[in-house]
């Protein structure tokens, strides 16, 4: 169940069924990563069954207020009124359909989820991504690093959550984040930087900037500029489904493909050899891990 | 194949009034592109008239502050009398700037300022001029200037959905992308794909339907075909909607039939048979002398 | 010397701008003459597209503007026409990355190693379209025969005229049909609205879309009729005496219902 949503006169924050620590964690961090998007919008805060604290109302007020939101309402059981009048917070009853939309939830079976020990890693990642940008955001700083060799960084999109609910909020890990993770498709004007590696769900528009120190990999279509290794690592790697970018760069090498595609689109592998950028299709990539000696990244061409 | 319509929650009931629990608040839409010349005033125009026509009430909102023409559109110039700056600084009321229409009576335009700029539009005061707008109509479509600057912001707050205009050329696919980017998913964007010439999709000289969506992904309001009718109705102030049939008014008629929620077949555009006149003026005028 | 420094603008959006740009560059490029061309719509870039150098993009006007790299780093040449240089605009940045003062100091600069600098102004007049005329001292305003075209076009003669630069004026997709049938206004109706100096008259030729989303400009090919027009406005900027051609010669509608200029 998405935690914000859009709904009538502004914003819904769905506080039922979810620990509200978690919740308010997570909402501080999406509303950090936008700190504009939001602006001016009021908010009501649904909590079905569940009843907040006094605190608990008023830190979901300011956390929402320092984004600009602001708390017009909550809805709830009726304990729920006089928690609400105590915070000087309108109190409303949840109408018909709330409650008919509670019991319709009710119905559907909760979504048990096995997780692998490598894909809870990639959400610890990926919360522990969210928190560091969120971190930085707060500091008033860019959300990625700024290093000498790659371009400045441009405003990271909300990453759209996966539908999954927060398994583990890892705490802001010391080193950085190992990879971005996004799901969704990246529109022209869009740019991701990232410290690390990028993997995108979706496509990837003409007109978009994908930016990494580490490998780039699109599931969908990879049509803007990506640009993999920015620090230098000319081992990193370009994966797409279909790889029709406008441009590619890995390291300091740059290449454009001035002719039409032939043929259908396959999965393919960018990489640099011999100091230009070849592409193979990714069923002959094995050939690339013997020819291509991952030692040799990093040297400057 | 075209996607009509995508929900974001199937739980979701379908009347948002019965959740918020208010009186039944009209819907605002923003008609935007980010490309100028697409096409975005007379699609405002003619759905504003097609909706009026099946007894809808409509505001259209003229957004684009100093270079007006939703009034020229609707032949409405010379009943101009106050404007969107005079009602947001509160100099008149809602009621003495809007203008209604000449045609339909459900119609009405708030027409834009000709000698004022887009930043002394105050965001919030727009926002809640289109609330106030809302309850008392049902539909407010909001015609949006051209670009991503300021005029764009203002047009967006306050609405609640969008439709994109996009023509089939690779300059408009590209801006109109970044467009539905910076809306995101709030908007709920639907596509309108304007001044298609399926001849020259089929000679392969004009990007089809499929090559638009292929990178907007967005679903399919609806595919107006080019035709120079559009042009002398627009210098006229009669919108094309106006008219009971003919290729475009009909697609009009569809767009409003689909947004307000009717199932209505998948657009299509009928390849003209060519006229004579057609064939010659392929001949001699698509000719290199 | 330094180079005359050209605003490409029209107000309204889509009446061909971005098109006239690159195609007058190109004209003026195939005399003998050294054009950079300056795409001012950042966020919304088009010029590049149209010129089909889209994919040899590596820094961009707003990276010259923060210092990150040198104008002529960022430079890209056309290879199809010598002497043609195109600096791109950013297309993940908005238009408030550069001021006024920068984008001026830019145009300066290309002043200096070009004979024409031409800046494709963005549709509107906010932000972008004042950073675009900060740079020029010249003005080519670009319109449609139509009512709302010719409108947003006399604001922009206006803020021009404010600010003292000398304008042109180009009447692009012209349909002489439309003329003689009364539902496009003439030229001359136009030129008397908008009281600046015509500089060229261009008909409406669906090939120009194919051309475009090619990337490959009209001019390319020296038999398209709109060639030779571009190259006469070249040679009108450069200060020589054309005359307007009649259409007569050209169309089938042309002959049956009278002469209409075009050129």
């Amino acid at each position: 169940m998405t935690l914000l949503r859009g709904r009538g006169l502004g914003l819904e924050v769905m506080f039922a069924d979810r620990d509200f620590d978690v919740a308010l964690t997570e909402l501080e961090a999406r509303l950090t990563e936008r700190p504009d998007f939001y602006r001016g919008t009021p908010a009501t805060a649904a909590f079905g069954s569940a009843l907040p604290t006094l605190d608990q109302l008023l830190a979901l007020r300011t956390v929402l207020s320092s984004a600009g939101v602001e708390l017009a309402a909550v809805s709830g059981g009726p304990d729920l009124e006089a928690v609400a009048h105590e915070a000087g917070l309108t109190y409303s009853a949840p109408t018909v359909a709330h409650e008919e939309l509670a019991r319709r939830r009710a119905l559907k079976p909760k979504r048990e989820l096995k997780l692998s020990d490598a894909a809870r890693s990639l959400v610890a990642d990926f919360a522990g991504a969210r928190a560091d940008i969120a971190e930085r955001r707060k500091r008033g700083e860019a959300s990625v690093r700024r290093h000498a060799a790659s371009p400045a960084p441009a405003p990271v999109p909300a990453p759209v959550p996966a539908p999954v609910a927060v398994v583990a909020a890892a705490p802001a890990p010391e080193r950085p984040p190992e990879t971005l993770y996004h799901v969704g498709t990246l529109r022209g004007g869009q740019a991701l930087h990232h410290a690390g590696n990028i993997v995108v769900v979706g496509d990837v528009n003409p007109g978009t900037e994908l930016v990494a120190t580490g490998d780039i990999v699109v599931f969908g279509r990879l049509r803007g500029v990506a640009h993999a290794g920015a620090q230098g690592d000319a081992s990193a790697r370009v994966y797409a489904l279909d790889l029709d970018a406008t441009q590619l760069r890995i390291a300091t090498s740059i290449a454009a493909d001035e002719g039409k595609r032939k043929g259908a689109a396959r999965p393919e592998v960018a990489f640099v050899r011999d100091g230009r950028i070849a592409l193979v299709p990714f069923e002959n990539s094995e050939q690339l891990e013997a020819s291509v000696d991952p030692k040799r990244g990093g040297k400057q061409h | 194949m075209h996607v009509l319509r995508q929900t974001q929650d199937e739980n979701q009931p379908q009347d948002a009034a019965a959740i918020t629990g208010a009186r039944n608040l009209g819907r605002a839409i923003v008609i935007t592109s980010g490309k100028g010349g697409v096409g975005k005033t007379t699609t405002a125009a003619n759905l504003g008239t097609a909706l009026a026509q099946r007894g809808a009430r409509v505001a259209l909102v003229d957004a684009d502050v100093g270079l007006r023409n939703l009034d020229i559109v609707l032949g409405l110039e010379s009943r101009v009398k106050h404007h969107l700056l005079d009602v947001l600084d509160e100099t008149v009321t809602l009621d003495d700037a809007l203008v209604s229409d000449k045609h339909s009576d459900t119609l009405f335009l708030l027409a834009a300022a000709q000698t004022r700029e887009k930043d002394e539009v105050d965001t919030d005061k727009m926002r809640a001029l289109v609330q106030q707008l809302r309850e008392r109509f049902d539909y407010v479509l909001i015609d949006c200037p051209a670009g991503i600057e300021m005029g764009f912001k203002n047009a967006i707050a306050g609405a609640e959905e969008a439709i994109v205009v996009c023509t089939p050329e690779v300059s408009a696919v590209r801006d109109v992308d970044r467009v539905v980017g910076l809306l995101g998913n709030r908007f709920k964007p639907q596509l309108v794909i304007n001044r298609l010439r399926p001849q020259l999709v089929k000679k392969g000289k004009m990007l089809s339907v499929d090559d638009v969506n292929a990178i907007l992904r967005l679903p399919l309001l609806g595919v107006i075909a080019d035709e120079p009718e559009i042009i002398v109705t627009t210098n006229k102030g009669e919108p094309i909607a106006l008219r009971k049939d003919g290729q475009t008014a009909n697609a009009y008629h569809a767009i409003a039939a689909r947004i307000a929620g009717e199932d209505v077949a998948a657009p299509t555009v009928e390849l003209k048979k060519e006229s004579f006149l057609d064939k010659l003026g392929a001949f001699f005028g698509g000719r290199r002398s | 010397m330094s180079a005359r420094k050209i605003v490409i603008t029209s107000g309204k959006g889509g009446v061909g701008k971005t098109t006239t740009t690159a195609n007058l560059g190109a004209a003026l490029a195939k005399r003998g003459k050294r054009v950079i061309l300056v795409d001012a719509d950042i966020g919304l870039r088009n010029l590049d597209l149209v010129l089909g150098l889209e994919k040899r993009i590596v820094f961009d006007l707003v990276e010259v503007a923060e210092g990150r790299c040198q104008l002529r780093q960022a430079l890209i040449k056309d290879k199809r026409f010598e002497n043609l240089s195109v600096l791109p605009a950013a297309q993940t940045r908005d238009k408030d990355a550069v001021t006024e003062a920068q984008f001026a100091a830019i145009v300066d600069q290309a002043a200096e190693i070009a004979d024409y600098v031409l800046i494709d102004c963005p549709a509107g007049i906010e932000g972008g379209f004042r950073n675009a005329i900060a740079g020029a001292n010249e003005g080519i305003i670009v319109t449609t025969p139509e009512v709302s075209a010719i409108r947003d076009a006399d604001r922009v003669v206006g803020k021009l005229a404010e600010k003292n630069v000398p304008m042109r004026l180009v009447v692009n997709r012209l349909r002489p049909e439309m003329v003689r049938s009364g539902d496009m206004l003439s030229v001359d109706d136009v030129c008397e609205i908008l009281a600046i100096e015509l500089v060229g008259i261009v008909p409406d030729d669906e090939e120009v879309i194919d051309t475009t989303n090619r990337g490959e400009p009209i001019v390319l090919d020296e038999t398209a009729r709109l060639s030779a027009i571009y190259d006469k406005i070249a040679r009108r900027l450069e200060g020589e005496v054309v005359a307007f051609t009649n259409f007569e010669n050209q169309s089938f509608f042309g002959r049956l219902f009278g002469a209409l200029k075009a050129g």
